[in-house]
């Protein structure tokens, strides 16, 4: 829109974008106030290695400008205006978790600048994935109107790896990952493992909930099995794996129990997966 | 539907929902969270990288004692001027009366955040006053 349009016209898009910045906000809190109010969050924002704090912020970034691609606050037309939405929605975030934070006494004078940047950019990064799907989850628009063009096969699969970090970011920074991991024997690990494989294509390719895919015919099973749900329960492990590693949880961890624990992550995660479509 | 009212503007949003593009408005404020986002990266960063691997170092304070229902309160603070984490912090005093100790206490600080500082208290059953007090950091784990 250039600037040279009628003024009321663009008062009535400022109006429509202050109304989606609350529903955003909404959003992130819907999303963020179960990780708001767990003490690993709280904790891991002064202890958790600041490199990798930073890399887990940078990567939101583009992650936000995907899912802004296929949902996201409204439809956009081009690249920028996606990016724009992202950094419009970390902010958002970024003020809700501020803001919850001190009303829950979670940050208070008498601690460090690096103690609470760090509590608030953690907790900005769930948020902002909240504020950005606040559209497609709480959206007055009906359905039709919003559905953009379908994913081709390489956004499908950005939006599984979305979908699991969707799910799987919630426990990742928990103790019980870890804890679930060594309590399981190996045998229980790859019963698990097969377990998410199979959930993953019912849910995508025989449930068929609102936005799954029905089976094309002409495609056979084998092949949606292993271009669709194996390769999306491998980005699974790695989704599972980054996080894991991000907060710490695989520092000094031997490799059997670094990959038991992306399994157990990887449980979540591939139910969030198979759901992405329904979810995002 | 037509309306030609002077007061209302003149909708020509088609009924294929509109590519909307980016408000002047909406642009400043996504250059305000581009420029958080950017300055929260290089915050982490120079963190990282100006801060060289230190372990915490934590002080102790006394602040106040107060006498309370449950006894003595021996109010204290500690600070770590470190570069990481103290976990587990335990915090012990003990009440000496001439070179004897009569009393101790402990109390275990939860975290203890680089450059941080955290608070709590030690409670006696006798009057901290009339003898020697001395409060000690006694040890830590990393997180």
């Amino acid at each position: 829109m250039s600037t040279a349009i009628a003024s009321p016209r663009a008062f009535k898009a400022d109006a429509a974008f202050l109304r989606g910045l609350g529903r955003a906000f909404a959003g992130a809190l819907i999303f963020a106030l179960p990780m708001l109010m767990t003490m690993e969050m709280w904790q891991l924002g002064f202890y958790m290695d600041p490199l990798r704090l930073a890399l887990l912020l940078a990567l939101t970034v583009p992650t936000l400008v995907g899912l802004s691609r296929f949902g996201g606050l409204r439809p956009t037309a081009r690249l920028r205006d996606d990016v724009a939405d992202a950094l419009v929605v970390l902010l958002v975030a970024a003020l809700a978790a501020a803001v919850t934070l001190y009303i829950f006494g979670i940050l208070t004078p008498g601690m460090s600048a690096r103690e609470i940047i760090g509590k608030i950019v953690l907790q900005t990064v769930p948020g902002s994935f909240g504020a950005m799907l606040a559209r497609s989850q709480l959206g007055g628009e009906p359905e039709g109107e919003r559905e953009k063009d379908p994913p081709t096969y390489w956004g499908e699969l950005f939006l599984m790896g979305a979908g699991a970090l969707f799910l799987s970011f919630n426990m990742a920074p928990t103790e019980e990952m870890v804890l679930i991991a060594y309590k399981m024997s190996a045998w229980q690990s790859a019963a698990l493992a097969l377990v998410s494989l199979g959930l993953m294509h019912a849910f995508v390719y025989t449930l068929n909930f609102r936005g799954g895919s029905a089976r094309p015919d002409h495609i056979p099973a084998w092949s949606l099995f292993a271009r669709f749900t194996l390769v999306g329960y491998a980005i699974v492990l790695g989704v599972s794996l980054f996080s894991l590693w991000v907060f710490g949880r695989t520092d000094g961890d031997s490799l059997k129990e670094i990959l038991s624990a992306s399994i157990v992550l990887g449980f979540p995660g591939a139910i969030g997966a198979a759901s992405a479509r329904l979810l995002l | 539907m037509s309306r030609s009212d002077a007061g209302e503007p003149q909708e020509t949003i088609p009924a294929q929902p509109a590519l909307e593009s980016t408000s002047p408005l909406e642009w400043v404020i996504a250059a305000i969270g581009g420029l958080l986002v950017v300055a929260a990266i290089a915050y982490m960063v120079v963190f990282a990288v100006a801060e060289p691997e230190r372990p915490p170092a934590v002080t102790l304070s006394v602040t106040s004692v107060t006498t309370t229902p449950g006894g003595y309160l021996v109010s204290f603070r500690v600070a770590n001027a470190g570069g990481a984490t103290a976990a587990a912090l335990q915090v012990s005093g003990e009440l000496r009366e001439g070179g004897a100790v009569v009393e101790t206490s402990a109390v275990t600080i939860d975290y203890l955040p680089q450059q941080s500082e955290r608070e709590g208290g030690l409670v006696f059953t006798r009057d901290p006053e009339d003898l020697t007090l001395s409060l000690r950091v006694e040890g830590y784990s990393e997180p």
